[in-house]
């Protein structure tokens, strides 16, 4: 009796403790990193800066190694004048994600100034901030997303190629469009490598960090306005960690941008962070598509294992477009409709967000990984992703993405095939989680020696999509862990003299200004800014001259008041591009849209002169 | 890892056999329908099965191997964190338990000691987390949050209460005095944490209410709730002549 007792007992310690303790003193796997807070020495307590410059206000961010108790809790911020440094600013340091958030007003942008952020007696951390280039024709981007750190993936490699030629193309803006961080728990940690991995482009120019899901801390995000998910996967909308977790991470990442232009906070007391950046008299939209995207579990009927995913080909997608599902809310619509007229110092405008208004992938992972459809995309909710492009193409926006670890270029349409922007989605990193365009059919109106995967075609939510290159994988990804996963990286050149848009994308651990260096096939793609809101039904009216060049005209339909576009044109002449069948009131101004110059507009009609005050 | 890794390769030759390579299907997709139908038939066996059936019993017996695999295999992805091991202990010894009861008797002493361990295991996990020994899982947050409608400090102070409960009552299963009380409190808390799910997530504005994306969740955990309350019926309705051969434990009388 005694024996079969203790037997007993002995037996399930062993089973579980046997098991528990060889596993805590295996030998760390390769293929998951080591992240660890390094020590640093009181000299190296800042370990990086990010910073924007938007309407005369500078906005800087130091982020600092968790402190030693009883270390000074403020920063300095100075600048240099006539070779003496001036401090301009100083903060107090948030012990929650030890970040010091620094705030100049009256900031002069038309000169290039070196700073540095100064803790303590020691600590010190240069780098300059950039005069706004206005007098630049082109804007370079570069684009990053998915910053994945795992060796199984390459994520270990160094990133030393990026930081190179990042500075070979002197990218006036850094975006990064998410996922910076994929620890779930340790954001700190993973957020102090990133820094030491980018400080180095980062401290000498704007730059733009949107913290998406793994950000966030859950694997995928629909965040419904802040309410708290309890479901796995979290598809039934809101935030899995605790919100003081995502207040932190959105503090780290975000308290450089520009002031949010509606800063109510959402449930939990998260706040938000949608804005705009004027750059280079490039006007970028910063988006949060998460933040308020209504969660599919419980809401959509389920067409396979996860609430978020449509394996099924036969189901009905209006089925899927419920009402009351939001994408990205009214909020954030009312400032993209706000945005869109608004053309003071823009030449050209970008909207920047997580991810792209479609699905954009049909094999996700794996051979037998083909989805339908996925709603983590924003091609759902149909409607909320309709009304999203309508905002956009109001203004000519190109679109700029990531998070879908395959890059691709897209033209997006709502009514029509290709009547609504264009989007590239930049390839990740270094790539976690594989995914494929693969459509099932040859693509229509595919352009010529095009592979059969681009051209027209409808998502699994039904929508209309036009692809123009996919950085698929390989389908055996073996050897280079980073480029046969399509790693890799974009550059966007907005051409504020010629009105383009060129996309490059380009892979890892290559010198992007050896011209005998290949890009992922299908880049580069060159389009016009006046691509993004082109619908091929449409007729053009007669050429209006103005007396000034570059004004900015709006045109409304004359029956339903409705803008249809507002845009800053190219020089003094404009043939306004039109619907059929419809007239048209014309304002136009300077700076603004301020004059009523034409009536009566239609496709067809006369060619006139327009004299501006 | 538990199958393949670099060293012994395990069930495949290489890694691409193991889980895909994007153009085929690897072990682990293969496996992955097949396993189901096990669970299934597993699920089956549970409900049907009689002492004198060894074609159902040896199943069951079978069927722990299977948890075994998918508890250790969320243990490796919660990184190795020993609370999420030994916290399923209730969920894996369950079919062991039932095959033992049947075999062996209810009130053997083997039967009640294992159940005593497979509360003790199950608590202990949970109340690691809950502590904060580990690193409290966001869910945990959540659920209380969402009930109670409690700031997060308030959530803090009251899930390290019932972490610290959980060690107490685990104490308290083995002393003689405390055993019933303990039990009931492991019932009436396992069944308490299982409805959390469904009680937070569901909703009348979702399709089915939500239960079909949170009714398993409480399903899954009912040996939480279920293994205690064997503990509290037999202890407090021992056996009326005692053979001498069970353990103290079974024989003593409730203070009650």
């Amino acid at each position: 009796m005694k024996f079969s007792k203790w037997f007993s007992v002995f037996a399930v310690v062993l089973i579980f403790g046997g098991i528990a303790v060889s596993q805590q003193n295996a030998k760390k796997r390769r293929g998951r990193a080591v992240l660890d807070i390094p020590k640093v020495e009181e000299a190296n307590t800042i370990c990086f800066a990010l910073y924007t410059v938007s309407d005369k206000t500078l906005k800087l961010t130091a982020q600092l190694y968790p402190l030693e108790e009883g270390a000074p809790l403020k920063a300095c911020l100075e600048i240099k004048e006539n070779g003496v440094w001036k401090e301009v600013a100083s903060t107090e340091i948030i012990k929650e994600g030890w970040t010091a958030p620094f705030r100049v007003e009256t900031w002069d942008d038309s000169k290039t100034v070196s700073y540095r952020v100064i803790h303590g007696k020691k600590a010190t951390y240069e780098g300059t901030i950039r005069k706004n280039p206005t007098d630049k024709e082109e804007i370079v981007v570069a684009a990053f997303t998915g910053n994945s750190i795992h060796p199984v993936h390459g994520g270990d490699i160094s990133r030393q190629d990026i930081i190179e030629n990042v500075k070979k193309v002197d990218a006036d803006i850094l975006f990064f469009s998410g996922d910076q961080v994929y620890d779930h728990h340790r954001h700190l940690a993973a957020w102090l490598k990133f820094g030491r991995d980018f400080g180095e482009i980062i401290k000498d120019r704007p730059t733009i960090c949107l913290p998406d899901d793994h950000d966030a801390g859950q694997p995928n995000l629909w965040g419904e306005s802040g309410k708290i998910s309890t479901l796995g996967g979290a598809s039934d909308g809101g935030y899995s960690r605790p919100a003081a977790y995502v207040r932190e991470v959105e503090r780290a990442q975000t308290s450089h941008l520009p002031d949010p232009v509606d800063p109510h906070k959402i449930q939990q007391g998260i706040g938000v962070w949608f804005t705009n950046l004027n750059w280079g008299n490039v006007d970028f939209a910063i988006l949060e598509d998460r933040k308020f995207k209504t969660g599919p579990a419980g809401r959509v009927p389920k067409q396979g294992p996860r609430p978020d995913h449509i394996r099924n080909p036969e189901y009905d997608p209006a089925s899927v477009d419920v009402d009351g599902a939001v994408l990205l809310g009214e909020r954030q619509l009312k400032f993209l409709n706000s945005w869109s007229s608004d053309w003071q110092d823009a030449k050209m405008k970008v909207a920047l967000s997580a991810t792209i208004f479609c699905g954009g992938a049909h094999i996700h992972g794996g051979a037998n990984g083909r989805l339908h459809a996925d709603m983590d995309s924003n091609g759902w909710p149909q409607s909320g992703r309709n009304r999203a492009l309508a905002s956009l193409r109001k203004a000519f926006a190109f679109h700029l993405a990531g998070d879908q670890h395959l890059a691709t270029i897209f033209h997006h349409g709502i009514d029509e095939f290709r009547d609504a922007i264009w989007s590239f989605c930049v390839p990740s990193i270094a790539n976690l989680y594989l995914r494929w365009w693969e459509p099932l059919k040859p693509g229509r109106n595919r352009e010529a020696n095009s592979p059969e995967y681009t051209g027209d075609h409808l998502d699994g939510f039904a929508n209309k999509v036009t692809n123009y290159a996919a950085a698929n994988p390989e389908k055996k990804p073996a050897g280079n862990l980073l480029n046969t996963r399509s790693a890799g990286f974009g550059i966007v050149r907005l051409n504020t003299g010629k009105r383009t848009i060129k996309m490059e994308c380009w892979p890892r651990n290559v010198d992007i200004t050896d011209p005998k260096t290949s890009q992922y096939p299908g880049w580069p793609k060159t389009i016009s800014q006046f691509d993004n809101y082109n619908p091929s039904s449409w007729g053009k009216a007669g050429e209006i001259t103005f007396n000034v060049a570059d004004p900015v005209v709006e045109v409304t339909d004359e029956v339903s008041k409705e803008v249809l576009y507002t845009v800053r044109i190219k020089g003094k002449t404009f043939r306004p591009h039109l619907p059929k069948g419809a007239t048209f009131t014309l304002k136009a101004g300077r700076n603004a849209s301020d004059q009523t110059v034409a009536t009566k507009l239609k496709v067809g009609s006369d060619k006139q002169s327009i004299t501006l005050e | 890892m538990l199958v393949w890794n670099e060293t012994t390769q395990g069930l495949a030759e290489n890694w691409d056999d193991f889980v895909g390579s994007g153009a085929d299907d690897g072990l682990v997709q293969r496996w992955l329908g097949v396993l189901a139908w096990l669970y299934l038939a597993g699920t089956v066996c549970a409900l049907t099965v009689r002492r004198t059936s060894t074609y159902q019993l040896v199943p069951l017996l079978l069927s722990v191997v299977m948890l075994g695999f998918l508890f250790y295999a969320k243990y490796l992805g919660a990184q190795r964190q020993l609370p999420m091991l030994i916290e399923h202990g209730g969920q894996f010894l369950m079919p062991i338990l039932l095959v033992l009861g049947l075999k062996m008797g209810p009130r053997h002493p083997m039967v009640m000691n294992l159940a005593i361990i497979a509360v003790t295991l199950t608590f202990a996990g949970h109340g690691a987390y809950a502590l904060g020994l580990w690193s409290t899982p966001s869910n945990y947050f959540a659920m209380t949050k969402v009930i109670f409608g409690w700031e997060e400090a308030t959530t803090r102070v009251f899930l390290g209460v019932a972490g610290a409960l959980d060690y107490l009552l685990c104490v308290g299963l083995l002393i003689p005095k405390l055993r019933i009380p303990s039990a009931l409190y492991a019932c009436f808390w396992g069944l308490a944490t299982a409805l959390a799910r469904p009680v937070a997530g569901m909703s009348s504005e979702l399709n089915f209410w939500g239960a079909d994306q949170f009714v398993h969740e409480a399903l899954l955990r009912a040996p939480h709730f279920l293994i205690p309350l064997y503990l509290a019926v037999f202890w407090y309705k021992p056996r009326k002549k005692s053979t001498g051969d069970l353990a103290s434990v079974t024989e003593s009388v409730p203070d009650s």
